[in-house]
């Protein structure tokens, strides 16, 4: 129904617009006089008009429709005699009653739901029947409204500017608020955990087993399992882990990702960069997840093998591989962004230090590159933040035991890892375990969000020494 | 008369397919500021820049013909470039610091080619470009300060006392007050007219009453071609040539 009604809509507003058009151009002609716009964005204007309050209305009904009408069926439920204790139960009924609407609930009927489904398809005839007239009327009505308005030759420039303003803001809201909804679902959650365990034995706890709080409801803990589970989730052995795979990828891709950087920029000819950047830029575009095996089944093994050969214990899952890998998938992001970082040195610069007779590298090592510092360490900033977020590649590569250890050598686990772990499968959603991970998200949300902006500030203070 | 120091003969320069000098012959004398004008685009600055090689920076440009500086042969694959920039030095149009501090601006190129070993040695060329380039005065407490925060005319004389540095020969200034208010300009004149004292100085303007005031020699370029060359006072007063007659009185260009 609802799509029915956003077609003819559509439709209509389409017309409106060569209507309107048409229209108005014919009044000018007719009166011999200048129009305060021209005659497309009166039609426009009616489109305008048509379409945004119906749709809008159409979008609040269907939102509200759910709602009115459960609240509605319950009572009536309630009323026929039907008992329920509590919310839960209360759903339980409504999703029956619903169920036996659409034909498709197989248990027995009784007579108070056989009852309650009829309520049901009468309330839905109902609110169908009243939202498709009262759109009509809103169509009317505002049609009618703008069409007096395009024959009074109104400013509709002017109001359409203001119409697609109203609109652009919306869109923007709406993205806003969605950040804001995704940091509240985490707070909530993370709030919910951390009424159960303390926040100084997450942050400086050494021990990180979730499992132990398996299927326990956070509700009803009593106080011996309470102290089974308070060092159960220590968020050391996570962060030292994520830290150490960053630092590694770091130790790959920040010296390849910034040569390649001054290669492309300084030396490369035009036709080498031509060919080679998008070559570099490749390594971008691969999904995590084929790093990832690679990860898990070349490097690892591979690693494993050499360490064999010199009597060197190596875990398959090593961070060595999983740092690697991932320095690798980085290079192409330290690169390119240090490549246009560099060449937005100013040519001047290079040819004060050429013309004082500094060679190349000379002037690349003490001009350019002092030059562009604040923009590397920016490029550089924005990396780490990427590493630290990568997943899949830890997944298969670093294997998920949580340890304390500074042998790369060794499998150890990261923040992202440990929330795939906690998610994946069938979930208890008010168990501490389940809790953790939203704690470990914001956890990772924050750490993440001061680096980008750290990295935001300096790339900007580069910025604006040159323009 | 002083003696030549820089000789051209029959220079031709070409970016890619397009030729931007033809056959220059033109004699630069020793410690005298020759001026070289014309309109833009007609080959002044390409051929200082073929004086300090800094044309090698651009891929497609071709040098050929000769230059020769106290009678060697500069525009020579084999010539180091390094050691004829260190004799040869060049402001350029906007003023470039480096984005350093004023200290280490200067003792840049002192650093690059191995001259001031002790700090102490490097504060006194420092402190000698600084005086000679007339800025000491202004800048000699805040040393330590960004280069790129002092005024244009700063900028521009520090970019001098940066050329000086090194203690070249030839100072090469392309346009060098063009991005200046009146003032700053006229303090860069000042200094070019002490300066000439000890340096040889070739400098490219597009204003005719800079070329008469800092100038003894004077080149008139138009589309490539050295069209005339003499001394200033002769060049504005009495050319030889049509062109340079209408061009110095305003009648085009």
């Amino acid at each position: 129904m609802n799509f029915v009604l956003i077609f003819l809509i559509t439709i209509f507003s389409l017309s409106l617009f060569f209507y309107g058009r048409s229209k108005t151009k014919s009044i000018a002609i007719e009166k011999n006089i200048k129009l305060n716009a021209l005659p497309k964005f009166y039609g426009y204007y009616l489109v305008l008009w048509c379409s945004i309050p119906s749709l809008v209305f159409l979008l609040i009904w269907s939102l509200f429709e759910p709602v009115i009408i459960k609240s509605i069926i319950i009572e009536t439920a309630a009323n026929q005699g039907a008992i329920f204790n509590d919310k839960n139960e209360a759903n339980l009924i409504y999703e029956k009653i619903k169920a036996i609407h659409l034909g498709t609930y197989f248990g027995d009927i009784d007579s108070i739901l056989r009852e309650s489904a009829l309520a049901y398809a009468k309330f839905i005839n109902l609110f169908t029947n009243s939202k498709v007239v009262l759109i009509f009327a809103i169509v009317i009505v505002s049609v009618i409204y703008s069409l007096k308005k395009i024959n009074k030759n109104n400013k509709a420039r002017d109001d359409v500017e203001i119409i697609l303003k109203g609109l652009l803001f919306v869109s923007s809201l709406i993205a806003i608020l969605t950040t804001l909804g995704i940091i509240f679902s985490l707070l909530f959650e993370s709030i919910k955990f951390f009424s159960v365990i303390n926040i100084f034995d997450y942050l400086f706890g050494t021990n990180w087993s979730p499992q132990r709080a398996f299927v326990r409801d956070a509700s009803s803990i009593t106080a011996a399992e309470f102290e089974e589970l308070k060092d159960a989730f220590g968020f050391i052995p996570l962060i030292a882990g994520t830290t150490f795979i960053a630092f590694i990828a770091m130790l790959v891709a920040v010296p390849i990702g910034l040569f390649s950087g001054i290669y492309m920029a300084e030396y490369a000819s035009l036709k080498i960069r031509r060919i080679s950047k998008p070559i570099i830029e490749i390594l971008a575009g691969i999904p995590t997840v084929v790093y990832g095996f690679f990860a898990a089944l070349t490097v690892g093994p591979f690693f494993r093998q050499i360490g064999e050969n010199f009597g060197l214990t190596v875990s398959s899952e090593s961070a060595l591989a999983a740092g690697l890998i991932m320095g690798i998938m980085i290079i192409p992001y330290v690169s390119s962004l240090s490549d246009d970082v560099i060449n937005s040195v100013p040519q001047s610069l290079r040819d004060g230090s050429y013309a004082i007779g500094a060679t190349k590298s000379e002037t690349i090592k003490k001009v350019v590159i002092p030059a562009a510092l604040p923009g590397i360490i920016g490029s550089i900033l924005l990396a780490v933040s990427r590493a630290i977020g990568e997943t899949m590649i830890v997944v298969m590569a670093a294997g998920l035991a949580a340890n304390l250890t500074i042998n790369p050598l060794e499998s150890t686990t990261t923040i992202t890892t440990q929330i795939v772990m906690i998610l994946v499968g069938d979930q208890e959603f008010d168990s501490p375990k389940t809790q953790s991970a939203f704690a470990l998200g914001l956890t990772l949300f924050i750490a993440t969000l001061i680096l980008n902006y750290i990295a935001q500030r300096a790339v900007k203070k580069y910025r604006e020494k040159y323009d | 008369m002083n003696n030549v120091k820089i000789k051209s003969k029959n220079l031709n320069v070409y970016y890619g397919e397009k030729q931007a000098l033809f056959n220059v012959n033109l004699d630069l004398n020793e410690k005298e500021v020759t001026a070289l004008i014309g309109p833009s685009g007609c080959g002044k600055s390409t051929f200082i820049r073929c004086i300090n090689r800094m044309n090698d920076v651009i891929d497609i440009c071709k040098v050929s013909g000769n230059i020769e500086i106290d009678g060697v042969e500069i525009n020579d694959k084999n010539l180091d470039v390094v050691s004829l920039r260190e004799r040869v030095g060049m402001v350029f149009q906007k003023p470039n610091p480096f984005p350093k501090s004023i200290y280490d601006n200067i003792s840049y190129g002192p650093k690059i080619h191995g001259k001031g070993e002790t700090k102490s040695e490097l504060d006194e060329i420092v402190e000698n470009s600084l005086k000679k380039a007339a800025l000491w005065e202004e800048v000699k407490d805040r040393l330590d300060e960004p280069g790129t925060g002092l005024s244009g005319g700063q900028q521009q004389r520090l970019c001098i006392a940066r050329a000086i540095s090194v203690n070249p020969e030839v100072i090469l200034m392309d346009e060098p007050c063009s991005a200046l208010d009146p003032i700053a300009t006229a303090k860069i004149e000042e200094l070019i007219d002490e300066l000439k004292k000890t340096y040889t100085i070739v400098i490219v303007t597009h204003s005719m009453a800079q070329a008469v005031r800092v100038s003894q020699k004077t080149g008139f370029f138009h589309l490539g071609k050295l069209i005339e060359v003499g001394k200033t006072e002769k060049i504005f007063k009495n050319p030889d040539n049509k062109m340079t007659q209408d061009y110095i009185t305003g009648r085009f260009g």
